[in-house]
Formats: C-alpha cells, structure tokens, sequence
C-alpha cells in the first residue's frame, strides 16, 4: 500500500467515525463534473457510510446550457458561409431538433477546437467565413473567450464572433440553496473555476445560508479530505471555508484572468438547464465588444425551448432526483445514443452513473426535504 | 470541460510559450499568466496557462501518475499489488 493510499484511508476513516457521531443524514453537493466523474472512478462513492450522501450540481457546462441556446448553436451552425468552432463536448448534443454532429454530416463546417484562439486564428486565415467560437463554459473557460474577443478586436477581423453562454458558478449554487427543494449540509468546491475565481466568493455560502464549502483537486486524496472536513464541519455545527487546494487556488484568485474578464464581459441573466433563468448568472459581451456578439451579429432571439420528452436532467443536475430516476436512463438514452446533455459529456452526472453506477442499489436514492 | 493539466514551460516567446506536457510538446497562451518562466509549472486549460503551480505538489501527482503506470503494466488487476 502506497503512502498516498494510506493518507485516504485515514481520511475516510475519519469521515466514518464523524459520520456515526452525526446520527443523522447529511448531504454534500459538488459543482464540477470533474468531481462528479472522478468521484466514481475512485470508488468514493460505494466507500461513503450509509448517512452520506455526494450529490452531483449543475457543474458540467454542456449539462447546464438550456434546449434553446443548444439550438441556437446548432441554427447558426448550418447558416450559409458560418463555420462554427467548438469545444469537443458539445458536438453531440441534442437540440429539439437535431445536433452539432449531425449538422456536420449534412455538410454544416463545424470544427472541433482545442482552444479559443484557434477559432481566432481561423477567421484569420479564411477571412471569407463567418467564424463562430460557440462560447460555452464556467469561469475557468471564460477568460479564454475574452482574450480571443481582444485578440480578434487586435487584428481587426470582421469575420470572428462569439456565440457567449458562459455561466457563473456562483449564482446557480445560491439558486439551488434558495430554489431547489434539496436538502444540503455544505458543498465540494470546484477547483479550477476556484483558480480563476479565488476562494474567498464562497465566503457569503458559508455565512449567509450557514453552509460549509470546502474547494478541493480532483484526485483521490483530495476529494477524500474535503468529504472529511465537510462531515467533521457537518458534525461540528461550525460552518466554515476551507481551501484544500492552495497550491492553485488562491484568497482572491487569478487577478488578470478577472480583469479580463471585467474587461470584455458584463454579467447578464442566463438561462440553466434544471434552474431556468437566473439574473446575473452568465456574461455577455459589453456594449463596446457587441460587434463580436454572435447573437447580435446574425440577429438570433433568445428562445426557450422543452427538454427532449422525458429527459430529467434538469432535475439530476440539482440533485432532485437521480439517473435511476428517469425512464430514460440505460434504456433509451445511453451514451451511444444520448437524449439529454448528461449521458452526452464524458463529465454529465448520467454517463457516470452508467459507467459506474448502472446497477440499482439500496442507495441510489437521494436526501429530499 | 474545467479539466486542467500540469506542464512544465520550455520556451517562452511574447505571450505564447511552449510547454512539455509528459513528453508532448504543446504550445501555451500565457497571457493569463504574465508573470511564469522556462522551467515553471503551470495548469494549463484549453490551450490557455491558467496558474503557476507550486513544483512539489506536480512532482507528487506524477510520483502517483508513475506508480499507477507501473502497478498497471506490471500486475494488472492482481488485488495483491494494489
């Protein structure tokens, strides 16, 4: 046994023995769909005692972009003279109608990009297309978006724009606590979003709704630690803040990946799958970068459309309700014909569940109020 | 999508740098980084140096990335060697 296994062997025990003081049942919720995969692929979830419960958030950003905004990106994909850029995980998302995938096999130029400059170098070289980066993301993929918009305004192209659904982590975290009828005892910060962001915006979480949060990495050990002090804090009746994750995520966060994105992007209403509208909750592009606003540019209104039938992600992304839960799951949606977002992306709560969790257990059920 | 990596700079020109990532060389915007150096560690998400990383936390993950490797390679799923 390795000295690291031994460190989470520790820290689960501790999580053991503060869970059986608890005598009574608590659940924690994680904002990052890499928690949610990584959570599963280290067994954390079958090491957890009867009265913990991890629920997965709204923190996969594929999971979260609502039906309508998925077909606005799927409508300009298949304009005439557009080439659409994007990020692998949205290629086989379902809109109402179609995807970006099967637009693609209909002849729509869409393009897989590793990064937002990509997209920018694009419209550079093929100044005849109208190059759309599909701006999707937290606050850990926004700061690109932005320095692509600057980088474009820089060279003076007239052939880039950004189709911006960026959200904030922090608006949905406070939606859930006053909206959604989820019992939480705390949450599992994300990592990454924390680095841009800082551990400090979690600050209100812990003292103004009295809930613990705890930022973490996405190893073992980390996410074994922060399920601990939730726990042993759960336990303590103290909430607190606590930075597991110092080496990357700092008190105030990455200060020029901020002031970019102050620069670019104003924080507007945005809708979310699973929480409808929230004021505040996206960004979009400041009136002096409108010209790069792809909405603006190619005139698209902003529609709400269904969810595919029966798909209950919305639900499963807020922690109401598990895949077990939806008809769907395993049966008609799968990850190699997916219906919704969450069996679509490697990081959705769905195809975690299937890959790791398909079978029916006696805990599959999660803590309601 | 927040997924980010560790990776080692190796060359660093005006806002782009080239960095190794476990013996694959990528290139790296590090305009969200000003302040790095050859030889810093940084985290790297969507083609973008997101944060310097202090070496000895890199350096532990990649003595867990190693010893997982060589567990695979040489036991399989032997429950033994776990």
């Amino acid at each position: 046994m390795t000295r690291r296994s031994v460190e989470v062997r520790e820290f689960l025990m501790r999580l053991e023995w503060a869970a059986a003081k608890l005598e009574r049942d608590v659940a924690f919720m994680e904002v990052c769909g890499t928690h949610t995969v990584n959570a599963f692929r280290c067994g954390l979830h079958s090491l957890m005692p009867p009265n913990v419960t991890l629920l997965s958030g709204p923190g996969c950003p594929v999971c979260v972009t609502a039906q309508g905004d998925v077909d606005q990106m799927i409508h300009l994909a298949g304009r005439p003279g557009v080439t659409l850029c994007t990020y692998g995980d949205m290629l086989r998302v379902t809109g109402s109608h179609s995807s970006l995938e099967l637009e693609r096999t209909r002849g729509a130029d869409i393009r897989v990009i590793y990064s937002a400059m990509d997209a920018v170098k694009l419209a550079a070289d093929e100044p005849r297309r109208e190059v759309v980066l599909a701006a999707v993301g937290f606050e850990t993929t926004a700061p690109a978006t932005a320095i692509a918009v600057l980088e474009a305004h820089r060279r003076g192209l007239k052939n880039f724009s950004a189709l911006v659904t960026h959200k904030l982590v922090l608006p949905a975290m406070r939606a859930l606590l006053d909206g959604v009828p989820v019992k939480l005892d705390g949450f599992l910060c994300p990592g990454h979003v924390s680095v841009i962001i800082g551990a400090e915006v979690y600050r209100p979480i812990v003292e103004k709704y009295g809930k613990p949060c705890v930022i973490v990495g996405f190893e073992d050990l980390q996410l074994a630690a922060g399920l601990c002090r939730l726990v042993e804090l759960a336990l303590d009746g103290t909430p607190r803040l606590e930075n597991l994750y110092p080496q990357a995520v700092s008190p105030r966060g990455n200060a020029r990946a901020l002031e970019v994105l102050e620069r670019v992007f104003e924080p507007v209403e945005a809708r979310w799958r699973g929480l409808a509208a929230i004021p505040a909750s996206g960004l979009g592009l400041r009136a002096k970068w409108s010209q790069y606003d792809a909405a603006r540019k190619f005139g698209l209104e902003a529609v709400d459309a269904p969810e595919p039938p029966g798909c209950r992600c919305g639900e499963v992304i807020t922690g109401q309700c598990t895949p077990h839960d939806c008809t769907l799951f395993g049966t008609a949606c799968t990850p190699v014909r997916p219906i919704g977002p969450c069996m679509v992306s490697s990081e959705g709560t769905c195809q975690a569940w299937f890959k790791y969790k398909r079978a029916r257990t006696a805990k599959h059920e999660y803590v309601k109020t | 999508m927040c997924l980010a990596v560790p990776a080692k700079l190796v060359e660093l020109r005006a806002d782009a740098a080239v960095a190794d990532l476990h013996g694959n060389r990528v290139e790296v915007n590090t305009m969200l980084t000003p302040e790095v150096k050859v030889g810093d560690w940084v985290l790297i998400h969507a083609g973008f140096a997101i944060q310097q990383l202090d070496c000895r936390t890199v350096e532990d993950t990649f003595a867990v990335l190693e010893d997982l490797r060589q567990r695979t390679e040489g036991g399989g799923h032997d429950p033994a060697k776990r």
